[in-house]
């Protein structure tokens, strides 16, 4: 068998909300976790489990309270914001359960955003990249509207594209599924499944879909803060 | 090339965010422009105000010393200039100006009478200042002749009924001013044949006077035959102390210290300057207030907003904007908003004091202006940077999640 380097580990993370009532909660507790490169893994877990606080974990959105989260070997808790914000930029893709998308900005301005906080020169065409990802998701008639104004399926497929438009080695998606229909679902996940076989990017994406964890290759299970199965 | 492409894509996305956010961009700049419209202007009428008076003064010359009664302007603070709102004290006559005659370094000397009254001709009624007096005046006040010509010591000795009229009130009369000229003005039942019309001089009392020998008023208008005032014209500045005390003595003879009042134009002017700096500093604290105002507007508008660009923050930062990035977005958006509604502002302020300029001598000030922008726009910019600053300090979910 082939040696994978670990893409992420997760070092006995932990993260604690202060709640209003002035006591703590722990939303993760001491949580270890590898991720190996080329890995498509599925988190599963009723909801209030932990699943999209560990995503951000991973997905350098939030600062675990205790515990380390190693990229690529460096620990990101001692990076600089230069850095971190690198990695946002180039190394993830992040699909928000909210979407997450500004809606001052058209649909492809929207996608192409992570493009204007590069540092690298892009060996693509943004703008190319964006309108073949709309086409592909089917909102290319829709890339001067904005995403208010269209549907909740639609606005998901803008956040997919955004999250793809910079050719991330690691795809975060929290709920990709959630707000399609079935058949856009399936779509989706076939390109993931596709981008994972074909460019060896990883992913990890959070479903309650039976259906959907099981075409992931490891399936990670979350109950309160802790993992309690992870089979691959 | 990098440098100018970021520099390029910030000026993008800033417009591109004034033209989403429409309602915030025009309320931000509004409180900018008002800022800077309001104290600009403020200061220039300030200006205007302090530059008329001295224009006054200085058509007059300095050289003008006035014996009025009771205890002059510092006094009573009486009806200003020419007013008749001085009660009490002394009611010169013909031998107060002929004991004044006598004295040394005087061009000009002549006894003053002042009648607001109705002046009707061609038909027509305005009001006007009637004031007797002698051939002197019209050299003490410098008048100039815009057609006809001046009377002189003969109509004075003759009691002639002969006027030289005002611009403004000429112009009201008749219709053209120069037409005034060999008409005849009805004032108090007294028929007076205009012989000149003088040229504008700025000052509202002279622009509406009705100048007739003294000798004329004693009648109807004048009959205890006294005058309001004594004008003495010196010779040069620096005499003007010694005249003035030499004058006092010779009226000190007649009248005891309270019933008159030597009065230099310089010393006036001096007060009236004293004024104009507490109402410099008046229009100064009601320029401040419409900048605060102005900056309270800003801070609303950026307050009310907080939340949805919090969270814009937030989304940017987690798709990889540094905090330097969000900085940068942020200021280059209020710097521009701040100068776009500073300039509106500026450029507002000079078109209204060009146009007032045509009637009264404001003045724009380039403290005034740098101040006021620079105060509007430090607050446009700190109201703009700051939330921004505290949201990118955020984790990028904290910025998003937040209420
Ligand atoms: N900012 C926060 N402050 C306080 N509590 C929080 C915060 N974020 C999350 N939590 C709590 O942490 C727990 C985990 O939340 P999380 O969003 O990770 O759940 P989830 O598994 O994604 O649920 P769902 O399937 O409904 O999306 C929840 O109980 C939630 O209330
Ligand atoms: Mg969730």
């Amino acid at each position: 068998m082939k040696e994978t380097r670990s893409t992420i580990s997760l070092n006995k993370v932990t993260k604690e909300f202060l709640l209003g009532d002035g006591s703590v909660f722990t939303a993760l507790k001491e949580i270890n976790l590898d991720i190996k490169e080329g890995e498509f893994s599925a988190i599963t877990g009723p909801s209030g489990s932990g699943k999209s606080t560990l995503m951000h974990m991973i997905g350098l959105l939030d600062r675990p309270t205790r515990g380390g989260v190693i990229i690529n070997g460096r620990d990101v808790s001692k990076l600089d914001d230069n850095a971190t914000s690198f990695l946002r930029n180039e190394f993830v893709g992040f699909v928000f359960q909210q979407f997450n998308l500004l809606n001052k900005l058209t649909i492809k301005e929207n996608i192409l955003l992570p493009t204007t906080y590069t540092r690298k020169r892009l060996s693509y065409d943004p703008s190319e990249r964006a309108e073949y990802l709309m086409d592909m998701f089917g909102i290319l008639s829709k890339k001067d509207q904005y995403p208010n104004k269209v549907s909740g399926g639609q606005q998901q497929r803008v956040a997919v594209a955004r999250a793809l438009i910079m050719r991330p080695q690691l795809i975060l998606a929290d709920e990709p599924t959630g707000n399609l229909d079935h058949k856009t679902g399936t779509e989706i996940i076939d390109l993931f499944e596709e981008l994972n076989k074909k460019e060896g990017i990883t992913i990890i994406m959070v479903t309650h879909e039976m259906e959907v964890a099981e075409r992931a290759r490891r399936q990670i299970r979350v109950l309160d803060g802790e993992i309690v199965s992870d089979k691959k | 090339m990098k440098i100018l492409s970021g520099t390029q894509q910030l000026f993008k996305s800033a417009f591109a965010d004034f033209r989403r956010d429409k309602v915030r961009t025009a309320l931000t700049s509004l409180g900018i422009m008002i800022g800077v419209l309001s104290v600009v202007l403020l200061i220039a009428l300030g200006l205007g105000l302090k530059n008329y008076i001295e224009g006054q003064f200085e058509s007059l010359g300095a050289n003008l010393l006035m014996v009025l009664p009771g205890s002059g302007f510092t006094g009573e603070g009486g009806g200003g200039f020419g007013g008749q709102g001085i009660v009490g004290g002394a009611q010169f006559d013909e031998k107060d100006v002929r004991d004044l005659s006598r004295l040394s370094g005087i061009k000009y000397l002549t006894p003053v009478v002042f009648k607001s009254s109705l002046v009707q001709a061609n038909g027509e009624e305005k009001a006007g200042y009637v004031m007797g007096a002698n051939e002197d005046f019209f050299g003490l006040m410098s008048y100039k002749i815009l057609s006809g010509d001046l009377w002189g010591k003969t109509e004075v000795g003759n009691r002639s009924k002969v006027a030289v009229l005002g611009y403004n009130l000429a112009d009201d009369l008749f219709d053209k001013p120069a037409d005034g000229l060999g008409k005849t003005l009805r004032v108090s039942g007294i028929r007076l044949k205009v012989v000149g019309v003088i040229k504008k001089t700025g000052d509202n009392e002279q622009d509406r006077s009705v100048v007739i020998p003294y000798t004329t008023t004693f009648g109807s208008l004048n009959p205890s035959k006294t005058f309001f005032s004594i004008y003495l014209g010196v010779e040069s500045k620096d005499e003007v102390e010694a005249v003035s005390s030499a004058a006092e003595k010779i009226l000190l003879r007649r009248y005891d210290e309270d019933e008159f009042a030597m009065t230099e134009l310089s010393e006036i002017l001096s007060t009236v300057n004293s004024i104009f700096g507490i109402i410099n500093v008046v229009l100064m604290a009601i320029g401040s207030i419409s900048l605060i105002v102005g900056g309270i507007g800003i801070m609303n508008i950026m307050y009310a907003t907080v939340t949805e660009r919090t969270r814009e923050v937030g989304i940017r930062r987690a798709i990889g904007a540094t905090k330097r990035d969000i900085l940068l977005q942020f200021m280059t958006e209020s710097v521009l908003l701040s100068f776009l509604g500073g300039a509106v502002g500026l450029l507002l302020a000079a078109g209204i004091v060009l146009l007032v300029r045509i009637w009264f001598p404001v003045a724009l000030n380039l403290t005034a202006v740098l101040v006021a922008f620079g105060v509007s726009s430090a607050i446009g910019i700190f109201f703009g940077v700051f939330p921004a600053k505290k949201a990118a300090d955020l984790s990028p979910i904290e910025a998003i999640r937040y209420e």
